[in-house]
């Protein structure tokens, strides 16, 4: 990547950083001081970081440097993520490094040990950035509930990124890291990775290690890569993955080579649910999408029409598990161990730590928590069902584009409505991917279209997606932001 | 359907306080999201056992390879109040 200069190197995939800093062709704190500069001119306005660790990223690519000067491009078999600078949400605990969930509760926290996500990443030799902005704790679709301030879209800055992982989707899209990375419980990595334009992989519940993540509900919380492409994110996937003995859901499955791309499309069958195509999806969704469908069939694909329960079983299920979850989790914020005492919750934490508690309660607990797990047993049953008869399933990632800012005030459910399609991926547990499919003619906003697939088909969907992308250009644009 | 008081019997159980006024939006609110759930009502889950987690994992025990522990100056370094490298709690025997 010589033709690039230097200014620019933070407009590089994670692939393109990686051959150039293994060719000599920049060094790791060329890409590192590109994407500080990059967050000095834009992000006073985006405001996608809550803290940025800039002496200790130019530190560690400076490192990492030293290691690639010593050892030759050989070194990157030890430490395959070495000089590549990304961003990590404020949920990941981060040792010596604040961490804060973006809520006042844990403003001053230092935590004292590293979660495995970014113990993984830093030992591969990425360079952490900085921690970004969410909505407080994770809840919510939009990052407006942060304790803080408002994440930006960088396509339109009077309009949201998305949630919870807003933050790091607008850092992604606006180039200020090569890659970030993000959470999701149900839409939190897909929904911003649709509204900002960019590449989104929540991985099977299990495949990614929780622990040190701030835990939101504890039976769908899935970390996850926001890349440039899918490419770059099935290389983070392959470093993150495994089971780990400090996470009792972590899966022992064995973690094939996410990045041994092959093609897959001809003959695949690719289910289209009609539930997921409802009236009151926004117009440019629909039609970004449908076009989609229509390029994955000319690929060689097979799309067929499928019934899939409705969404909107979902949001109900989803409301009630993950606020009865929020309740249990957020108990530990006692103030005596860490974190400032209760009174210090925003409002839309204690909405949910509330509902969640009700729900637990004696006497209504049948009635709600109990009556959603089981329909959530429907749930996962009726996608087995239909992964019998298809191999992924696709859909539209959010029902319209990214919302303007305050539009979701006093809505006593705004998030999970939001979320209503990617709820039932996230409560059944599988992996799903969101890519770029266009932008919207009537507001210049981009579109996302989901993939999802049985539980640990990882290695499929990426394929699939990798494929759309090789053959189309949607996952290049970019917004003006510079 | 919610009430004030229920709100404030919740509010008891997840010790947070809350303003009179936060008292009636929060029951509002409560009322309008547990009226949206109640469409859970029209599947039949007569005979379906519920779905605790979706990874089908049991048992999974510490190893004897856990060996990581924080030292008690680390792990108390984040609390307000610190006497002798322990916690400070509230007393247990003044609650209400």
């Amino acid at each position: 990547m010589a033709s690039k200069s230097k200014a620019d190197l933070n407009t590089l995939t994670l692939a393109e950083v990686i051959a150039g800093l293994k060719a000599g062709d920049f060094k790791s704190v060329d890409v590192t001081a590109a994407c500080l500069d990059q967050i000095s001119s834009c992000d006073p306005e985006i405001k996608a970081f809550v803290t940025i660790t800039a002496e200790q990223a130019l530190s560690e690519a400076k490192l990492a440097d030293d290691l690639i000067a010593k050892h030759g491009p050989a070194i990157f078999e030890k430490k395959p993520l070495l000089g590549v600078p990304y961003a990590c949400k404020d949920n990941y605990n981060t040792k010596d490094v604040p961490t804060t969930a973006a809520s006042n509760i844990l403003v001053g926290y230092m935590p004292p040990y590293e979660s495995t996500v970014t113990k993984k990443l830093h030992d591969a030799g990425a360079v952490l950035l900085g921690k970004t902005n969410m909505d407080a704790f994770a809840h919510g679709s939009s990052t407006e509930t942060s304790d803080f301030f408002k994440t930006k879209n960088p396509w339109d800055l009077t309009r949201v990124p998305g949630g919870s992982s807003g933050g790091s989707a607008a850092a992604v899209s606006a180039d200020m890291c090569i890659f970030a990375m993000g959470s999701e419980t149900a839409g939190s990595i897909r929904g911003p990775a649709a509204w900002c334009g960019i590449s989104g992989l929540k991985p099977t519940y299990g495949r990614v290690s929780r622990y040190g993540v701030i835990a939101m509900a504890s039976s769908t919380d899935s970390p996850g890569p926001l890349t440039k492409n899918i490419a770059d994110a099935a290389y983070v996937l392959t470093i993150l993955a495994g089971k780990d003995p400090l996470d009792a859901t972590s899966s022992p499955r064995e973690v094939p080579n996410y990045t041994d791309f092959k093609k897959v499309l001809k003959g695949l069958k690719i289910g289209k649910p009609a539930s997921y195509f409802m009236e009151d999806l926004e117009p440019a969704v629909k039609q970004a999408v449908e076009a989609a469908a229509v390029t994955l069939k000319d690929l060689g694909a097979e799309i067929i029409e499928i019934d899939l329960l409705s969404p909107k079983y979902s949001i109900a299920v989803y409301t009630i598990l993950q606020r009865s979850e929020v309740s249990s989790n957020l108990a530990r914020f006692d103030g005596i161990r860490y974190g400032h005492p209760r009174f210090a919750f925003g409002e839309e934490a204690r909405k949910r730590m509330m509902l969640g508690a009700y729900t637990l309660s004696s006497g209504y607990y049948d009635a709600y928590y109990s009556k959603a797990q089981k329909v959530r047993t429907l749930i996962v049953d009726d996608f087995a069902k239909a992964f019998k008869l298809v191999d992924i399933i696709i859909g539209p990632t959010m029902p319209c584009t990214a919302l303007k800012l305050g539009e979701s005030d006093n809505s006593p459910m705004f998030g999970e409505l939001m979320d209503v399609l990617t709820e039932p991926g996230a409560i059944a547990g599988i992996p799903a991917i969101s890519i770029p499919v266009g932008v919207s003619k009537d507001n210049n906003m981009p579109v996302g279209m989901q993939i999802l697939g049985p539980q640990f088909s990882e290695k499929l969907i990426i394929d699939v997606a990798n494929e759309f992308q090789t053959s189309t250009k949607f996952h290049e644009a970019r917004p003006k932001v510079k | 359907m919610i009430s004030k008081e229920q709100v404030e019997k919740i509010a008891k159980l997840v010790k947070i306080d809350l303003t009179e006024a936060e008292k009636t939006k929060f029951a509002k609110m409560f009322s309008e999201t547990l009226e949206y759930v109640e469409i859970l009502k029209e599947l039949e889950t007569e005979n379906i056992e519920e779905t605790y987690q979706v990874n089908g994992l049991t048992n999974v025990f510490q190893t004897p390879e856990n060996k990581a522990t924080l030292p008690s100056s680390e792990v108390v370094k984040n609390a307000a109040n610190v006497k002798k490298g322990l916690f400070v709690t509230e007393g247990v025997f003044d609650r209400e």
